[in-house]
């Protein structure tokens, strides 16, 4: 499948999705500034992460022009893969915090060297 | 649809033959490759989820034990470095060598830039104190938060992806050099790119996931 339209610049697609991805991460850390409510403030982290995540994957790496069940395959099968991980951790990772020392105690993390 | 059209659809698609993704078998293997190694950091991510939701003492302030600036640095680096390669692929594909090549060197050197970023970013927590194992007792980084955990995932994760960046850039470095000769299709520079861009993309998880959350 082409790429570019007939006599269109081929580069061009990079540096307009160099440009956009400049941008957004930006935003994203001037997000950090404005003391956002977290809720929100993480939900915009990660909707911003995902689109800057499609851009690399469909404009550098070209996932967009690639034919639909590679581009599925690969996309789908590694974020629903990594849904499912996080969600079965996620349970067990709470139950080890509710039996842990309280955030008060000093952490038994330093170590003499 | 007919029958035999959605039958022929379904084929062309799914059925597998010669070539099931459209695609030559070196790129195939390219993103098999990626899709595991995707789930390898994955599973160093989610590792990380846990040892943060775990912890009993509230996550550290990334800024107080960062410089956020210097990283945002390293991260535009690494997105120039990425468009470079992304024109060095598309120049070769047209068969404009030389330009492939000028574009691999400047991602080479956007590589090197970012590891060696990389590298001051952990001279510098070393010396302040982080180990594997945990800050050092007494150190200024026990002050600002900074467990265990914490310097784990950070080692591990920024570990893993140098690591990646480094064999990004060997094979680079193999690239530019046979592209000097001659040597190499421009599928070759398509292969390297695929890499080079899948570093990219991990970084942007890492970048948002540990350093700004």
């Amino acid at each position: 499948m082409s790429e570019t339209a007939p006599g269109a610049n081929p580069y061009k697609i990079y540096w307009i999705t160099w440009a956009i991805l400049l941008v957004i991460t930006v935003a994203m850390l001037a997000a950090e500034m404005f003391h956002l409510p977290r809720l929100f403030l993480v939900l915009f982290l990660l909707a911003f992460m995902m689109v800057k995540a499609a851009m690399i994957g469909g404009n550098f790496m070209h996932l967009r022009f690639e034919r639909r069940n590679l581009a599925l395959m690969v996309s789908l099968g590694i974020l629903v893969t990594s849904l499912i991980l996080y969600t079965f951790i996620t349970p067990e990772s709470w139950h080890v915090k509710a039996t842990s020392a309280p955030a008060s105690e000093p952490a038994p993390a330093a170590h003499v060297e | 649809m007919e029958p035999g059209a959605h039958t022929a659809t379904m084929e062309a698609g799914w059925g597998g033959g010669v070539s099931p993704f459209g695609a030559t078998w070196q790129k195939t293997m390219m993103w098999i490759f990626i899709i595991t190694d995707a789930l390898l950091f994955s599973g160093l991510l989610c590792g990380y989820a846990f040892l943060r939701q775990a912890n009993p003492a509230p996550w550290p302030d990334r800024s107080h034990v960062f410089s956020i600036p210097f990283i945002a640095l390293m991260t535009f680096i690494l997105i120039t470095s990425s468009a470079t390669m992304g024109s060095a692929v598309t120049a070769a594909r047209l068969g404009d060598m030389k330009k492939a090549l000028l574009n691999v060197s400047m991602t080479i050197v956007g590589g090197a830039a970012f590891l060696s970023c990389q590298a001051y970013e952990w001279t510098h927590l070393i010396r302040e104190g982080a180990r594997l194992t945990g800050p050092i007792a007494g150190s200024e980084l026990i002050e600002k938060g900074v467990t265990s955990q914490f310097t784990q995932a950070f080692f591990l994760l920024t570990g893993f992806h140098g690591s990646h960046v480094l064999s990004g850039l060997v094979i680079l470095l193999i690239t530019a050099i046979r592209t000097s000769m001659g040597k190499t299709p421009s599928q070759g520079v398509e292969m390297a790119g695929l890499y080079w861009h899948f570093v990219d993309l991990v970084w942007v998880f890492i970048f948002t996931l540990f350093y700004l959350l």
